[in-house]
């Protein structure tokens, strides 16, 4: 049960595994392959269970492809929190607000410049990078060497902030954004909006790109230094601080990204992306701490778990699920399914 | 990265305290403290208005919540982000003994607190057994936590989303743990709690054990290298931190008499026994009950500043939201101004 | 850091933090001591205050600042109007606050609102919260009138204190299963089967069990009940499990956005069902629905408490509210005009402040909701309003319009009604 659903991603997702094998030491160490041959077998498993307790090949459809898809949202939201958490340690409480932020930056674009969706993104993503930049470097840079917990509550105010700025600014009403000429598509009797779809392209694209610039670019260069060893770093001269403000500021970015996607298909609310958060940190963990395509294959598991989970335990909340999943895995790697960060 | 994540948890609290300070130092302060509490505790009654003994109940509350996870986490190093868990389990324990079985709340305080501890142990064993490390480890507790709620969620016998109501009996009862609305025993007894935890917590750090629990956490491998039985102790720490917690779920029960899995086991709860004791001083010994007499009334604090705006506000008053925005803010600029929280700063000013 | 600059420093701060600690404790202090005067009211008070409770912050702040807002809106046209008669035209008060979702906030607000001389409460939209208020108003003796609040046990303790206009979370389900048992007849459809979609939070499930055990008592199945997560992203298998196998009408209780995303994924999927009908749900009778959903949400019934529509009183309100509020008014909303109006007919009543002649005021409180309601207020010795009733609404022609039953009806409903055909 508990690797199961990570098998399926393995040809669904095949951009971060190909990389895998291309620099073995430095990026993730990929599932082995008895690893592989235990996790497909149990998505296997799962999925049939999943289609006899359902009684249905194309709820069993809808939650395989559903799962995949969200699965992809997950990852999405929580490529951002991976790379703030790698790099400076910090876990980000604020990760959801600031897709929330996001979100109604999204809807002021459309409503407001009447861009399309998407087009928001060149006013989001640089919003966003600045905002996250400058929290870093006023918020965040002072207390590096406080312990973890401290961040953390920094985090948590910032969070509270955020959302609450918002209500005061765009009142309660929930909001929407249209995606124009979005409609649903069907496969196989199950069936998913073109907006989802574009969402998971979206978290493809968005790893590719985090990967490029971190594996690419000296910038990213510097920030896998800093990752791996501030003080070294800061040895053969590297602006550390600097590098942690560029970090953050790439990893709000990132969030930007992610609620430009998701505000084409849910409510926009303060409270919106807040309800990524539990999901998003499984995401994390299941992905390794730090690790970019793990990020995305922990979305996947996590999406799929949720929804063939839901269909074997009916009455029961499908992130129960997640959660058993993801404490044994936890217990089984405890860094994660994909070990060690990029 | 991972070396470094793995390596984060027990040089991060080194920094964090001065562990010796508050056991051996100024017991005779800690002795001075603990009267000045119980005689603050015992006069507050009387001093304040029900609301502001309603929101004292609350300090309480969370300074219980605060010692708790202060004791895991602050003294033990190992960083819990998921103490409702245990806060939970004390509440419905209680609560589902109380209405499905009859037992006074007292007893399932009791129960409550060994179901509490026995799951901590039962969690920490496993994390430590398969060395989850670090922020792993605090998100493998976050992750406890969860599963809990959502079990709770999905179970018919402890009524789903549903939750438990504690029935209103008249007058007091001290044996169903229950009394009038303005009655000041819910106070007293809060205090008490208080008083022992604290005492529980000065004790064990003063004893063989505390002191070899706070070597492990500034230095595992030298720790275990000399002999240290690390594991024991530290399930021993998160045992105590465990069932601390559970008795204020218990006494959150008892004095607002319902509960449901989100209030229990809701993330809210985590945090604000972090936010506590981080606020008060982390390994601070009066560092949560420090932190609880701040972040507790703060909300409130705020939200009545609002109602009656000094000028500069006045143009922002009456928009929902913005007392919770200048919450936070209040809340950042205390971490960023004395990120040791205020107890860890009196301790390391006064040392010098 | 240095040392010597860090020690200069850290002294600044440990002298700034408790300043400022310090100076805010003490700000409260004198709110605590003015709040002594007017502690409890007599009877010729210049002024009665009624405390309002809700969720001004947080995921159902747009409930909660309508509510508020009603509220404050029902209290200025009672003071316009000349205020309280039997009270020399004493005016009402509203004290507006929020609960942030949170019992404990609920429980010390309510209190402290009860300490500054409230006659009465009302609020508060969410169960634990109302829960919470309600035993604090037990023991305080003071009167709380629940607008919103669905859980069924908050009433079931036993209090003299605490009232609800709203019908309760298992009469909603029940009502709502027997209109549409009386729909399908009257329509001659033949409605065997009913899939049930419900979030899985204390409102979904103690609606969802009342709905589910009366529309087997009438002869129909449930072959599938499936509960969700509102916090979801995505809802499609969801309701391809609430649908598998087939069903003819698919029933659904649950908030706003996963509405919203229930509808996506019927849009997407276009299940072979007659009708989707809502029960008690939040979202298909919000004007907003029919902006964001797929196809103008045409045809979607919802049985739920409304604003009576067919009342001049009512729509003349709810044009008032939209004007001033900015958005349309939620019936949640209209339940908190009443809520106060309840009260300000006791206080009439009563001639007095105080919160017990207030409490006996309201338990025989004979007032005209603008809420559907089975007739005048009617409060049981629960404390619940007997004669609290739903109606049932469609979106037709791009409008929600009341459909059921037919004395309140606008206008005539359409069943079947698949969600997926253009022309309702």
């Amino acid at each position: 049960m508990a690797q199961s659903p990570a098998a399926s991603l393995t040809p669904s997702a095949p951009a971060p595994n190909a990389e895998a094998p291309a620099r073995p030491k430095r990026t993730y160490n990929g599932p082995s392959p008895r690893t592989l041959l235990v996790t497909l077998a149990m998505v296997v498993t799962a999925s049939v269970l999943a289609g006899v307790v359902s009684g249905s090949v194309t709820v069993l459809f809808q939650a395989l492809i559903t799962g995949l898809l969200t699965g992809g949202i997950y990852s999405l939201i929580a490529m951002g929190l991976t790379l703030v958490y790698g790099v400076l340690h910090i876990i980000n409480f604020a990760n959801g607000a600031m897709v929330a932020l996001s979100m109604f930056l999204t809807y002021a674009a459309v409503s407001g410049l009447g861009l399309h969706p998407y087009m928001a993104l060149l006013i989001t993503v640089p919003a966003m990078f600045v905002l996250g930049a400058a929290v870093q470097g006023t918020l965040l840079n002072p207390i590096m060497k406080a312990p973890i917990h401290t961040q953390l509550l920094v985090t948590i105010g910032l969070a509270l902030a955020i959302e609450n700025l918002l209500l005061m600014i765009f009142g309660p009403t929930p909001l929407s954004v249209e995606l124009p000429g979005d409609h649903g598509v069907s496969f196989l009797g199950a069936s998913v909006d073109l907006s989802r779809i574009y969402a998971f392209i979206g978290a493809l694209v968005l790893v590719a790109l985090l990967w490029l610039v971190l594996h690419k670019t000296r910038i990213g260069t510097a920030i896998r230094s800093v990752a791996a060893s501030p003080e070294g770093s800061r040895l053969v001269g590297i602006d550390v601080k600097l590098i942690y403000v560029l970090t953050f500021g790439l990893g709000a970015a990132a969030t930007a990204a992610a609620g430009t996607f998701v505000s084409t298909f849910t409510t926009i609310e303060p409270t919106a992306g807040s309800v990524f958060n539990l999901t998003a940190f499984v995401v994390v963990v299941l992905g390794g701490m730090g690790n970019v395509p793990g990020a995305l294959v922990g979305g996947l598991v996590v999406g799929l778990t949720e929804q063939l989970g839901g269909l074997i335990f009916p009455g029961q909340s499908p992130l129960l699920t997640v959660f058993v999943v993801f404490l044994i895995v936890l217990f089984a790697k405890p860094q994660g399914i994909f070990g060690r960060a990029s | 990265m991972s070396t470094s994540t793995a390596a984060q948890a027990p040089s991060v609290s080194r920094r964090t305290s001065t562990p010796m300070a508050a056991s051996t130092v100024s017991m005779r302060w800690n002795w001075f403290l603990l009267a000045l509490t119980a005689v603050v505790g015992a006069l507050l009654p009387f001093i304040l208005t029900p609301a502001e003994l309603s929101v004292a109940m609350r300090v309480i509350i969370f300074a219980l919540m605060g010692i708790g996870w202060n004791m895991m986490s602050g003294f033990g190093g190992m960083f819990s982000f998921g103490h409702a868990a245990y806060f939970g389990i004390g509440a419905y324990t209680t609560a589902f003994l109380l209405l499905d079985v009859g037992m006074s709340p007292w007893l399932g305080m009791i129960v409550g607190m060994a179901v509490a501890t026995a799951a901590a142990v039962g969690i920490s064993y496993l994390a430590l057994r398969y060395k989850v490390k670090g922020a792993y480890y605090a998100l493998s507790t976050f992750a406890f936590a969860e599963m809990l709620r959502l079990f709770v969620m999905g179970n018919d016998g402890l009524h789903r989303t549903l939750g438990f109501t504690v029935p209103v009996l008249q007058g007091d009862n001290w044996g169903m743990f229950q009394f009038s609305a303005d009655s000041p025993n819910y106070f007293w007894i809060g205090t008490g709690f208080l008083l022992v935890a604290l005492i529980v917590s000065m004790v064990f750090l003063r004893s063989r054990a505390g002191r070899f629990t706070i070597a492990t956490r500034d230095d595992e491998m030298a720790a275990a290298a000399i002999g240290i039985p690390v594991l024991r102790h530290k399930l021993t720490v998160t045992a105590i931190s465990a069932a601390i917690t559970a008795a204020a779920g218990t006494l959150y029960l008892q004095f607002y008499m319902f509960v449901d899995p989100e209030i229990a086991f809701g993330h809210a709860v985590s945090n604000n026994a972090i936010i506590t004791a981080v606020l008060g001083g982390v390994g601070m010994l009066w560092g949560p009950l420090v932190g609880a007499i701040i972040v507790a009334p703060l909300s409130d604090l705020v939200a009545a500043l609002l109602r009656n705006p000094p000028e500069w506000l006045a143009l922002l008053s009456g928009q929902s939201g913005l007392d919770i925005v200048i919450y936070a803010v209040i809340l950042i600029a205390c971490v960023l101004v004395l990120p040791k929280g205020i107890v860890g700063t009196i301790v390391t000013r006064s040392r010098k | 850091m240095k040392k010597e600059e860090g020690t200069v420093k850290a002294a600044t701060k440990l002298i700034l933090v408790p300043t400022v600690a310090a100076s805010l404790l003490a700000l409260v202090g004198c709110q605590g001591s003015a709040a002594l005067g007017g502690d409890h009211p007599d009877d010729t008070a210049k002024e009665v205050v009624i405390g309002s409770l809700h969720p001004l912050s947080g995921a159902n702040a747009a409930d909660g600042q309508q509510m508020s807002f009603a509220a404050q809106m029902a209290v200025d046209e009672i003071n316009e109007a000349g205020g309280i008669e039997s009270l020399d035209g004493a005016p009402l008060r509203i004290e507006s606050v929020d609960t942030k979702s949170e019992p404990e906030t609920a429980q010390s607000e309510a209190t402290r609102l009860i300490q500054e001389g409230a006659s009465a409460l009302i609020g508060s939209f969410e169960s634990g919260p109302s829960a919470n208020i309600s035993s604090v108003s037990e023991r305080n003796e003071v009167p709380f009138v629940m607008d919103v609040a669905a859980l069924d046990s908050i009433l079931q303790q036993g209090y003299k204190y605490s009232f609800r206009i709203q019908p309760s979370g298992s009469m909603m389900g029940e009502s709502s299963a027997e209109y549409l048992d009386q729909m399908t007849k009257d329509s001659g459809e033949d409605v065997t089967k009913v899939g049930v979609l419900y979030e899985q939070g204390n409102y979904g499930t103690a609606v969802e069990k009342a709905f589910a055990n009366r529309i087997e008592e009438l002869g129909m199945e449930v072959p599938s009940a499936i509960s969700y997560d509102p916090a979801s992203s995505d809802l499609s298998t969801q309701v391809q499990q609430a649908v598998a196998g087939g069903v003819d009408v698919l029933a659904v209780t649950g908030y706003y956005r996963d509405s919203l995303l229930i509808s996506q994924a019927i849009s997407s999927i276009a299940p072979e069902v007659k009708a989707v009908y809502g029960v008690a749900n939040g979202g298909f009778d919000q004007t907003q629905f029919i902006d964001d959903a797929p196809n103008g949400g045409a045809g979607y019934l919802n049985a739920n408490y409304r604003l009576d529509v067919t009342d001049d009183r009512a729509r003349a309100l709810s044009a008032r509210f939209d004007k001033g509020f900015g958005a349309p008014m939620r019936a949640s909303a209209a339940l908190s005009y009443d809520a106060v109006n309840v009260i300000a007919e006791a206080v009439e009543e009563a001639a007095s402040a105080d919160p017990q002649m207030i409490r006996d005021a309201i338990s025989h409180s004979d007032y005209e909701p603008v809420v559907v309601n089975d007739g005048r207020i009617d409060f049981d010795e629960t404390g619940q309003n007997s004669h609290a009733a739903v109606s049932v609404l469609q979106v037709k022609d791009g409008a929600i319009r009341t459909v059921f039953p037919n004395d309140l009806a606008e206008t005539v409903y359409t069943f079947p009604a698949p969600p997926t055909s253009a022309q309702n």
